[in-house]
């Protein structure tokens, strides 16, 4: 399914010269398709996160609406809201994001056990083998390496089979063999059917991309492809 | 010296310590006047030996390099707090008035300090084991 | 694992943290539990000694009050003896507004063996006494025959025993009730068999500044007042018509115990407050400081769909847990130190001392576990609700 934003923008408050505040993304309309893989580049601090939190329901717009299908997301209650982050978008955040007090098994299985859904084992060990973390079941976050915990994070959001999937700089601890199978992971998740947002400042995730967009200093533009 | 502390022997050391010095100080028995010796005098001369025992063990268990000698001794200490805990009243017998100092100090005093040397060092054990494996 | 479980880990994974809460919320139930059940034992001690005294007024020979401290021998249980000429109680019996009039007979007995101390030896009329025989009955109820004696809970003799005075053996017929007062360590008999010992002592060659027959003499008389009469009137016409005797008015003891019982109350109260306020914001510093460190750790939870409200259950289950754990453990500390020391409390406070009954501990118990948690969930909530009202995009951003 697709997720659509129609006029979103978000301001910080935050002294900048003559305003108070400033404008993390400008008023943008942006679709992420079913089927695709979009990736969106942008230096940092250029406002990519931001509009992948918007987009996730993480991050209230200051303007503006987020469609998944016909579902307005900020309309909903926080507990719907949620649900829907749980059973139908995958994200995956930047930076260290597993819980320490539990094992990498239970971390990627954390997000079915919440609502109670039917148990997403075998889908998690499957992608757990296909990016070579599947000996790590047992071990305890904090004797994992930067990468092992990205590709943790990874597989947490692929397991459940969401129909959308915001990666946040997924290949940013990986090495180029790693970066390689996660792209094609994420590449797979499109041609499953979901729609994929891959927020990057590295160039080489555009040859996985069907469609590319840049960002700068909060505007969208389209980049054209041959 | 091994890098990584026991604290239940460590605990335990300090607990022992103060069993030691306590029967000597604030915990003991009574005296008569006229230099004779109850039983309870004696329970409390048994007390400071144990205390003397159970300070060197966990002394003895504290810089140990290899875990399961340290787990040997702290097995040994706890045994040691558990014959303590018979010590007043149970083999050597107190006084007849429960107002007496022994019954209503010494008794309780060993009783309880026993107890947390025994859980102290079973902690350890729990410790050393866990690092021994 | 199911998400009901992730409160239990998160606690049992990170036990430095989990520990420390824990110790803390035990020193809440410690001092409340501890404090309480020290000022609850003085104040059903004070209780039982008002039972114990029936008396309004006891008359003492005036040469007592030099020799012995009434006070002191009926609260903490010190050892005295003073005689009268036995023309006294007739004397006391005839004075306006006396309706009960009842002679006792004290003896100190010797140290008898090693690590014994000297016991107190209490003779009463069994015909005409009204403060011992309602707490003797208690526990027997036959007539005391020559010999017999009853003894009180702090003297180690068990029924069928002997206990040896001054040479004459003396069956322990029964064991009486705690009081928590000095009586508990007195032994108490008929006055058939004081004089016995009294003569046996004698015999001994102990002076116990006695001349003559010793059927002629008594220690104390005990006064119960009619109703509708002053207790002070009556203790004026005691002194001036009963010559060569003391009036103690027990009111007075009793009034003396409950003030030394106020203030400590009072001072106890104001050490839990103290440990209560101290603990309570350092609570809520710890949790506020941990709700810092976790922050992350939190986001991610809302990330992958946790609910805000599931969010602020799951720090609650912990405080909860927290505050049960650490709660149950000061209970039992506290325990376990009053329990085993009440002894040593008694003696230093000087007062009497009953520890209550179970069911009123169990009351206290229950009260001071709903406390505790009480407070460990409340100095959480401020956390929790504060969590919960930040977008979780905000938090992982100041994360990175």
């Amino acid at each position: 399914m697709d997720i659509r934003a129609e006029g979103i923008s978000r301001r910080y408050f935050r002294r900048t010269g003559e305003a108070n505040y400033f404008e993390a993304v400008c008023r943008t309309d942006f679709t992420v398709e079913a089927g695709k893989v979009t990736v969106l580049l942008g230096r940092s601090g250029s406002g990519k996160t931001t509009l992948l939190h918007m987009l996730a329901g993480l991050l209230t717009p200051t303007g503006g609406k987020i469609f998944l299908g016909d579902t307005d997301l900020y309309s909903l209650e926080d507990k719907a809201l949620s649900e829907i982050r749980n059973k139908r978008i995958g994200v995956i955040p930047q930076g260290r994001s597993v819980i320490d007090t539990l094992t990498v098994l239970e971390n990627i299985l954390l997000p079915a056990a919440l609502y109670g859904g039917e148990s997403r084992g075998q889908e998690a060990l499957e992608w757990m083998k296909k990016l070579d973390i599947a000996h790590l079941a047992d071990s305890r976050p904090t004797e994992l390496s930067g990468g092992e915990l990205r590709r943790v994070a990874i597989v947490r959001a692929l397991a459940g089979k969401p129909e959308v999937i915001l990666a946040d700089e997924p290949t940013g601890d990986l090495d180029d063999e790693n970066t390689a199978l996660v792209l094609s992971a994420l590449r797979d998740a499109a041609r499953d059917g979901a729609a994929v947002l891959l927020v990057t400042h590295e160039g080489e995730a555009k040859q996985y991309a069907d469609e590319v967009w840049r960002m700068n200093a909060g505007t969208l533009t389209r980049e054209e492809r041959n | 010296m091994n890098k990584r502390m026991n604290w239940g022997a460590c605990a335990a050391l300090i607990f022992s310590l103060i069993l030691t010095v306590g029967s000597r100080t604030f915990l003991g028995a009574c005296a008569h006047e006229d230099g004779s010796f109850g039983a309870c005098h004696w329970a409390n001369q048994a007390m400071f030996g144990l205390g003397i025992l159970l300070s060197a063990q966990s002394l003895a268990a504290l810089p140990a390099r290899d875990e399961r000698i340290r787990m040997g001794l702290l097995i040994a200490e706890a045994m040691t707090a558990v014959l303590g805990m018979f010590i007043p009243g149970t083999l050597i017998s107190l006084c007849k008035m429960p107002s007496m100092v022994c019954l209503s100090t010494m008794k309780p005093a060993m009783l309880i300090l026993c107890a947390v040397i025994l859980l102290a060092t079973l902690a350890g054990i729990l410790q050393a084991r866990k690092r021994a494996k | 694992m199911k998400i009901s479980q992730l409160p239990v880990r998160n606690l049992t994974r990170k036990p430095g943290r989990t520990l420390a809460l824990i110790c803390l919320t035990a020193l809440l139930a410690l001092s409340v539990f501890g404090g309480s059940v020290v000022v609850l034992s003085l104040r059903s001690g004070l209780n039982s000694l008002e039972n114990r005294l029936g008396a309004d007024i006891i008359v003492v020979p005036s040469s007592a009050k030099s020799q012995t401290n009434l006070k002191q021998m009926l609260l903490q249980g010190t050892t005295g003896y003073f005689y009268m000429d036995r023309s006294k109680l007739d004397k006391v019996i005839a004075t306006d507004g006396v309706e009960k009039a009842s002679p006792q007979l004290f003896l100190a007995s010797l140290r008898a063996s090693c690590c014994t101390m000297p016991i107190q030896v209490i003779g009463i009329d069994q015909e005409t006494d009204f403060t011992v025989e309602p707490w003797i009955e208690e526990s027997y109820t036959r007539k005391l025959e020559l010999r017999d004696i009853v003894v009180g809970s702090q003297v180690n003799a068990g029924i069928g025993e002997s206990l040896r005075i001054y040479g004459v053996n003396c069956p322990v017929v029964a064991r009486l009730a705690s009081t928590g007062t000095g009586l508990d360590t007195a032994v108490y008999t008929g006055m058939d068999t004081l004089r016995l010992l009294l003569d046996a002592a004698r015999d001994l060659g102990h002076d116990l500044k006695i001349s003559g027959d010793s059927a002629d003499v008594i220690s104390a008389v005990y006064v119960k007042v009619k109703d509708g009469c002053s207790v002070e009137r009556v203790a004026d016409d005691l002194a001036v018509h009963v010559s060569k005797t003391e009036t103690v008015q027990t009111k007075g003891m009793i009034t003396g115990v409950a003030d030394s019982l106020a203030g400590i109350s009072s001072t106890v109260t104001a050490l839990i407050a103290a440990v209560w306020v101290l603990a309570f914001t350092l609570l809520i510093i710890v949790f506020a400081m941990m709700a810092r460190e976790r922050s992350r750790e939190f986001a991610v939870l809302r990330v992958i769909g946790m609910s805000r409200s599931g969010l602020a259950g799951m720090i609650r289950k912990e405080s909860l847990m927290i505050g049960l754990a650490g709660g149950l453990a000061g209970i039992a500390l506290g325990a376990v130190l009053v329990f085993s020391f009440s002894t040593l409390i008694e003696q230093k406070l000087a007062l009497p001392y009953l520890t209550p009954s179970a069911g009123t501990l169990a009351l206290l118990a229950g009260l001071t576990l709903l406390g505790t948690t009480a407070v460990a969930m409340l100095a959480s909530a401020r956390a929790a609700g504060r969590l919960s009202r930040t977008d979780p995009g905000t938090v992982l951003r100041e994360g990175n």
